[in-house]
């Protein structure tokens, strides 16, 4: 049986529990990142495809390599070796331009299943697996939020009316929804598996890329915010201050 | 500036993001086009003094790629300056594809634009709606995903006034189209929403939330952590990556208000809040905060009205 080849992303995000700042109109990173939770999906279906088809599963990702954490939370979960870009020219770089560095590193590693979370905590274009796919001439499936694995691999996609079966071609990018499948917790022995994975830089250089910065930033400007209103603390009869209220806005 | 909408049907008639756009397209007053993504038969999207083409794609089979090809080259051949669309699900694929051809990043979740001096500026919401980004766009073309409820629709008479296009099949078929059943009011266009998160402790608790939006015939809505945990469809989920709702009056019950779920809510006009944390951020933007336990509370309220 040929070996299977799965490339999937994996970026390294600020800890979303912090707020997050910019400067320059471009997020701040912090040395330490972490894992964005979004991708944990999609390695956990390539992990699912490795434990049924002998397959190779690479982390592709792009971004400042700080203290690596995220790459190492993404090994610790099973996958075999990682392969990354971190240039300062890319900082601020548009969707395309990271779909562009993406699509070359799944080429690196010769993936014939190209996996991505719907869209970065972070980022939230939402774009960039459905360019890579166009970057690599391969279909793109995307929105998956269910799959089962047998000899055939069934994918269960969200539409906007419901949803819709297709099967896995051999050839393909899918992007996976948040809960559509239960990601793992890696044990104490995966933990230290990891750190022995290869995990490699790429240069910038190597890679053929073709997109460009069409994106200019302008300004951010903060909105007249809080408009918290009446806070009443429950103690037992705050209902009937709700029940006024729809009165008064003519809900009841 | 030449511009191309990419539209979408939706029962039969023009998506409500699509109207939108029209309606922003309109008081610009920049010459545009209409193509129109659909799968069925005959739909009724023509619109007078629109120039519309209808796509008419398989369902059973996946061809947003050819699609792709077929709107790259319109744009492409008519000198399209600026295309803009939803930010749904087949559009986002659609304008990704077409993006690469035309080399040309798109802007996301965009709230609002403008156009100066033969160039376009956009405006994005970020941190949870407390600050906007905007940037602008130097490229020959400028792609749009435009979020919903940014605009108001535009209002028309729909007619069968269009061209159809067909698509070329993919090797991919498409098989178990499932529809969801959607009963009661919708989340898009009802008055009122109330919306449930983690602080309803259980999947069994929201009962009494669909007890009480039976009383005031309100949507019910979710957070994305219960739609994770398969308490509700996605199709209820409210935030950044579900739906955007503007209600009357949004009930946040258990809600603690991650910016996230912020986006997709916090231009409701009145937003009723309850959760225990007094710290929740979901105060910051209520107009009437209850700190007590959602548990309690509606109950109270659902013998109570």
């Amino acid at each position: 049986m040929i070996l299977m080849k799965i490339a999937v992303c994996a970026k390294q995000i600020p800890d979303p529990a912090n707020t997050m700042e910019y400067s320059e109109g471009t997020l701040n990173r912090p040395d330490e990142q972490v894992l964005d939770d979004t991708d944990r999906y999609g390695i956990e279906i390539a992990l699912q495809l490795k434990e049924k088809f002998d397959a190779e599963v690479t982390i592709i990702s792009m971004g400042p390599e700080g203290t690596q954490k995220g790459l190492q939370q993404a090994l610790q979960m099973g996958a075999d070796k990682a392969y990354f870009v971190d240039d300062p020219s890319l900082k601020g770089a548009n969707s395309l331009m990271t779909a562009n560095v993406l699509s070359q590193l799944a080429l690196k590693s010769e993936a014939d299943i190209v996996i991505f979370g719907t869209e970065s905590t972070d980022g939230y274009s939402g774009t960039v697996p459905q360019q890579v796919s166009r970057f690599l001439n391969l279909d793109c499936i995307s929105y998956v939020k269910g799959i089962e694995i047998n000899d055939e691999v069934k994918l269960t996609r969200q539409t906007i009316e419901g949803s819709e079966n297709i099967n896995l071609p051999e050839k393909c990018v899918i992007s996976v929804t948040a809960g559509g499948v239960e990601p793992r917790y890696p044990n104490f022995k995966d933990i230290m598996a990891a750190k022995s994975k290869p995990v490699e830089k790429i240069d910038l250089a190597t890679l053929e890329l073709t997109a460009e910065q069409n994106l200019e930033f302008v300004t951010i400007e903060n909105v007249e915010s809080s408009k918290a209103g009446e806070k009443v603390v429950d103690e037992g009869e705050a209902f009937n201050k709700i029940i006024e209220k729809l009165k008064e806005l003519k809900a009841i | 500036m030449k511009t191309l909408i990419i539209g979408e049907v939706s029962n039969s008639t023009l998506s409500s993001g699509t109207l939108e756009i029209l309606g922003k397209a309109k008081e610009l007053g920049t010459e545009f086009e209409l193509i129109t993504i659909g799968s069925v038969d005959a739909p009724s999207i023509g619109i007078d003094s629109i120039t519309q083409k209808y796509v008419k794609r398989n369902a059973e089979n996946l061809q947003f790629n050819n699609i792709a090809t077929m709107i790259s080259e319109y744009i492409k051949d008519n000198e399209v300056k600026l295309v803009l669309s939803s930010s749904t699900y087949v559009c986002r694929d659609i304008i990704s594809f077409i993006s690469v051809d035309l080399l040309s990043s798109p802007v996301s979740n965009v709230i609002d634009f403008s156009i100066s001096n033969g160039s376009v500026e956009t405006i994005n919401s970020i941190n949870g709606g407390e600050s906007i980004y905007k940037s602008k766009v130097n490229s020959e073309h400028a792609l749009l995903l435009i979020r919903p409820k940014a605009f108001e629709p535009i209002e028309a008479e729909f007619n069968d006034n269009y061209d159809i296009l067909e698509v070329e099949d993919s090797n991919i078929p498409i098989f178990n189209i499932f529809k969801e059943e959607k009963e009661g009011p919708q989340l898009e266009d009802s008055k009122i929403v109330i919306s449930a998160g983690r602080g309803m402790v259980d999947k069994d608790n929201l009962t009494m939330i669909n007890e009480l939006a039976n009383k005031l015939n309100a949507a019910v809505g979710g957070t994305r952590a219960i739609v994770d945990a398969g308490w509700m469809p996605y199709s209820q989920q409210v935030g950044q990556t579900g739906k955007t709702v503007k209600p009357d009056i949004y009930i946040a019950c258990g809600i603690s208000g991650a910016t996230q779920h912020q986006v997709g809510m916090k231009d409701s006009k009145f937003i009723i809040a309850i959760n225990k944390d007094e710290e929740a951020p979901i105060f910051q933007i209520a107009d009437l905060g209850i700190v007590g336990d959602t548990l309690s509370v509606i109950p109270k309220l659902n013998e109570n009205i």
